[in-house]
């Protein structure tokens, strides 16, 4: 097997005039192209706007898509688009997030259909309860509107083997900024994951001021706990991308010798 | 009146009463002396008692007497001769060597008929000889009119045309033909045994049973059977359709007559090539092998396969040394590889889609991490597996129905120089290429130059052009795709072009050089850059679309009330089409049947032609070739020029049996060409009366045993068989007279029963 970028181990072994040639190659070409087609190839989250406090940690998304590009090989924008959920425009952008601190005000019936077309046909919706608190009015809001986006559906919660736990990094479970419960909850429409609930405030454990410092402070597990929580952002962005790409059966060796370790 | 000359009498009953009633009589009569008997017993005297009783006796068996009515028949008989039926095997194995000297069986068995004529004639004297042909059935042949043909070989030839062989037939129907009450004495049969009825599996219980009704020995005469040695590939089993990259198995029967313990090589040709091959060993007792043999078919299509073993000297057919078979191997799913140079929602849709597919096996590889990129872990936390770039683009390529490219290009960290070529070789050789725009697709792909631009259906432009427009485009179909495949939405071009230009634009498009002379261009911006082109390079297909958003066509579509049925479809057909989906490639051909005997009527291939357009291409010019199953050499075989629908008949000449391949191409008058297809068929004797010629002198031999025959040679003397000779007697004439008078016996019984009367009255009985 020859070696791509796709693993550091083999990087190691690359000869001289590859390691020349791909030097050279990033610094002059390759950047160049980069980005070529613009904000439209790009990952490029969406905000919902809805009643109440949609935008909870303003500098979460943006952190989230910075270190997505930073780590991985998806290409994202920093640029958060903030689309009511009606809004026709959120169909250009397949990953949407619901979140609040607060409980979420009913939403419109022509923005519960939209919502359910956008999840029926393909969008990923991330609902971050920036509250962090289990049970809370937040929690109980959204549940409400989930049920009536997706009547038939019910959230579950998602299983420690889903991919979603493989999909880049390899993680134990979920976390945020705190640890309300220490799973998320998902609905499953034709073996896709639709919609995933992290009760944890995932986005304020990324949130940053214009300064650089973070925002919240991570409990109870600290800096750890917040590098685990940029690499469930990073494992979100790639399921929403790739879906189960990491349980095609070339993949099944490589992660259970790696769980091992 | 002719004087009749009785030679032989017997004593009769004349009486017209039933039988029933004669019985009953008899005991009315026992039964009147046991009487009579009880009566006297207690008769001191011993004379008195023998008198009554030998009265009653007396009286009894007159009364019998007169019932029964003896008389006398006389009779003229005559010795009825049995027959003798000679069998002479007509049917078309009759017509293969007898020996390696050449002769044939039929004439083999002419010259013995006509040096045996003469014991045939000294049989006549005790049996009545009839002589029959048999094949299928029982028919009277002229022996005398046989033997004297000036030429046995011609006669031979003309008199085998049996469609078939039934022995057991032939003997059951010889017994009861024209018997006029006949014994059957003996059957001489002369055949190579070559039967295809109740006995081509061998002997039977039931076919046993059936001979043992004869009552008659059978001698047996084996022709063919000097020639003791031949090698046959007596039966190949195979399913009629394959899966491609489907192991596929054959079962094959070896038969072996006349061999020493021999390793005979089994070989599996697909077109001159040997697929598979297996080493089995015949003789010292072992006359039938059966053998498996498999391979594993990697292309679609109908393909000529010939399963042969060597002709060894001395056989005595080299025919049936080989058989021919035709083999459709189709797509049980089509084997798909995406490979994506980076994560995004355009192969997010693409990879759903073809996750979907029952239809599709996919196989996919993303790069999900590049050497810019920092994941602050070790590769251990990761999930990332090394890029098997060897096993892709190398081991496997070949066992895929397509690539798909979606925003991949030739970065050096990849090393993918050294497998371009074959990737180039794999889509000439028939595979399919379909290269999906985004940033690093195309002009940023760093394939110009190199095998992959060869065959894609545009050229790419130099690496320092622009990439990527960014003007957004509305797809349009052009004059081409309005009647490709690929672009049909929905059925019904003006339907199919509102469907189209009510899809969402394009978020811009990768930059691309030009069309390829006979590639096409189905979809265009409304400023006219390419949005997907096809194109064939070889054998193979290829597709380029030149943005990394269809799946606007799909999710943006689906918010705008349309639903993603147009990105759906536009896909499956591009699949379709790159994999050629019968039902989507411009040529057809059709053999008119399967198989065509030899000498029968011609083989034929129905052509149907659509030129690149996918109209009816009249006036194509249809030029065919033919290779076999062990000869890969295309021979022209045929031309036919198609009429306004498109349509052609190309009518074969006359093949030897095997199995041929037939490729047709098509051309535009002007020459360019149109299409290729291909058909495969068998030329081979139908039934199993010249597919299983061998002589079989075994059966011959079960058939004399089970009728307590035997075997003869061609130097025994018929008139000297032990043949059964059952006495039978015919009566001509016969006359029958009364014994006695019937009035006297009436009177002697009154006398005797009176005297019994008054005796009885005298002596003190009742």
């Amino acid at each position: 097997m020859d070696p791509i970028c796709a693993s550091l181990d083999r990087m190691q072994h690359w000869s001289r005039r590859s390691l020349l040639r791909a030097a050279f190659a990033s610094a002059l070409a390759w950047p160049l192209r980069g980005f070529a087609f613009g904000e439209a190839s790009r990952l490029v989250f969406a905000q919902l706007r809805h009643a109440g406090r949609w935008d909870p940690h303003p500098d979460g998304l943006p952190r989230l898509a910075w270190e997505v590009a930073k780590r991985t090989s998806i290409e994202t924008s920093p640029a958060v688009k903030v689309l009511a959920p009606s809004d026709p425009e959120l169909f250009r952008h397949p990953f949407a997030v619901l979140s609040s601190d607060a409980a979420i005000p009913a939403l419109a019936d022509a923005e519960v259909a939209s919502l359910r077309r956008y999840l029926s046909y393909g969008g990923f919706l991330l609902v971050d309860d920036a509250s962090a608190q289990s049970g809370g009015s937040f929690e109980r809001s959204a549940r409400e509107i989930l049920a009536k986006v997706l009547p038939a559906a019910k959230l579950q919660r998602v299983p420690r083997d889903h991919v979603l736990y493989k999909s880049f990094y390899l993680l134990d479970g979920p976390t945020g900024r705190s640890v309300a419960r220490p799973d998320v909850e998902g609905i499953d429409i034709g073996g896709r994951l639709a919609v995933l609930y992290s009760p944890n405030d995932l986005l304020g454990a990324l949130a940053r001021d214009s300064l650089g410092t973070w925002e919240m402070e991570v409990v109870p597990g600290g800096e750890g706990q917040r590098e685990k929580a940029v690499r469930l952002g990073v494992n979100l962005a790639m399921y929403a991308l790739c879906l189960d790409y990491k349980e095609d059966q070339v993949h099944i060796p490589f992660i259970m010798k790696r769980r091992r370790i | 009146m002719p004087q009749v000359d009785y030679n032989a009498w017997r004593i009769t009953s004349l009486s017209t009463l039933p039988g029933w009633a004669l019985a009953l009589a008899a005991l009315g009569i026992a039964a009147a002396v046991w009487l009579s008997f009880r009566g006297i017993r207690s008769e001191p005297s011993r004379l008195r008692r023998s008198i009554l009783i030998g009265l009653r006796v007396l009286a009894g068996a007159l009364l019998l007497a007169l019932l029964l009515e003896p008389g006398i028949e006389l009779r003229a008989e005559t010795r009825v001769r049995a027959r003798v039926a000679l069998l002479l095997d007509t049917s078309r194995s009759m017509r293969f060597p007898a020996s390696t000297e050449g002769t044939t069986r039929a004439e083999e068995m002419l010259r013995w008929l006509k040096s045996h004529l003469g014991e045939l004639s000294a049989l006549t004297s005790r049996f009545q000889v009839d002589v029959y042909g048999f094949d299928k059935e029982l028919a009277p042949q002229d022996p005398q009119k046989l033997a004297s043909a000036p030429d046995l070989r011609a006669a031979g030839d003309l008199l085998a045309q049996g469609p078939s062989t039934d022995l057991v037939g032939a003997l059951t129907a010889a017994s009861s033909a024209g018997t006029g009450g006949r014994p059957l004495a003996g059957v001489i049969v002369a055949s190579d045994g070559a039967d295809n009825a109740e006995l081509s599996e061998g002997m039977t219980g039931a076919a046993a049973s059936e001979l043992d009704k004869l009552r008659a020995p059978v001698f047996a005469l084996p022709i063919g059977a000097q020639a003791v040695k031949d090698l046959a590939i007596e039966k190949v089993v195979v399913d009629d359709f394959a899966f491609v990259r489907t192991q596929v198995v054959i079962d094959v029967t070896v038969t072996a007559r006349g061999f020493p313990s021999t390793d005979v090589p089994l070989v599996v040709r697909r077109e001159g090539q040997i697929v598979a091959q297996k080493t089995v060993r015949v003789g010292s007792g072992t006359e039938r092998v059966q053998a498996k043999l498999s391979f594993i078919p990697d292309r679609t299509g109908k393909f000529a396969f010939q399963v042969a073993a060597p002709v060894y000297e001395g056989e005595a057919l080299a025919q049936n040394n080989s058989r021919s078979f035709v083999l459709k191997v189709i797509r049980d799913r089509v084997r798909v590889v995406l490979v994506v140079g980076r994560p995004s929602w355009d192969v997010r849709f693409l990879r759903q889609l073809l996750k979907r597919d029952p239809n599709v096996d996919l196989i996919s590889f993303f790069i999900l991490r590049t050497p810019g990129d920092d994941t602050r872990s070790s590769q251990d936390e990761l999930s990332l597996i090394p890029f098997p770039t060897q096993e892709i683009f190398q081991e496997q390529l070949k066992t895929f129905d397509l690539v798909i490219f979606q925003d991949f290009g030739n970065r050096p960290w990849y090393h993918l120089q050294q497998y371009l070529d074959g990737i180039g070789e794999y889509v000439r050789d028939g595979g399919a290429l379909a290269v999906v725009g985004g940033d690093q697709a195309f002009s940023a792909s760093d394939f110009d130059g190199t095998a992959i631009a060869d065959v894609l259906p545009a050229q790419l432009l130099p690496p320092t052009a622009p990439s990527v427009d960014e003007t957004p485009a509305q797809a349009h179909l052009t004059d081409a795709g309005k009647r490709h495949p690929v672009t049909e939405l929905v059925s019904g071009a003006a339907a199919n072009e509102t469907a189209w230009s009510r899809l969402p634009r394009l978020p811009g498009l990768n930059t691309l050089g030009a069309v390829r002379d006979g590639a096409q261009a189905l979809l265009t911006a409304q400023d006219g850059r390419p949005i997907l082109v096809v194109g064939e390079a070889g054998r193979g297909r290829t597709l380029a679309l030149t943005t990394d958003a269809s799946w606007y066509w799909s999710f943006v579509a689906a918010g705008q009330e349309q639903g993603p049925r147009a990105y759906e479809t536009f896909w499956h057909s591009a699949i379709r089409w790159l994999v050629r989906d019968p039902a989507l490639t411009p040529m057809r051909l059709t053999a008119e049947r399967t198989t065509y005997e030899p000498g029968g009527d011609p083989p034929a291939l129905d052509a149907h032609v659509r030129g690149s357009d996918y109209g009816a291409a009249g006036g194509a010019q249809l030029r065919a070739t033919l290779s076999s199953a062990d000869d890969p050499v295309q021979r022209p075989a045929g031309t036919a020029v198609a009429g306004q629908d498109g349509t052609a008949r190309l009518v074969l000449p006359q093949l030897s049996p095997g199995a041929y391949k037939a490729v047709v191409t098509a051309r535009r008058p002007d020459g360019g060409e149109i299409g290729q297809a291909e058909e495969a068929f068998v030329v081979a004797p139908a039934g199993a009366e010249l597919s299983r010629p061998a002589p079989r002198p075994e059966i011959l031999q079960s058939i004399a045993q089970a009728t307590h025959g035997k075997l003869i040679d061609l130097g025994d003397r018929l008139d000297s068989l032990p043949f059964h000779d059952p006495e039978r007697v015919e009566v001509g004439q016969r006359k029958t007279r009364p014994l006695w008078d019937k009035w006297g016996v009436l009177v002697a019984l009154c006398c005797i029963a009176g005297t019994e009367w008054s005796l009885r009255r005298r002596w003190g009985y009742a």
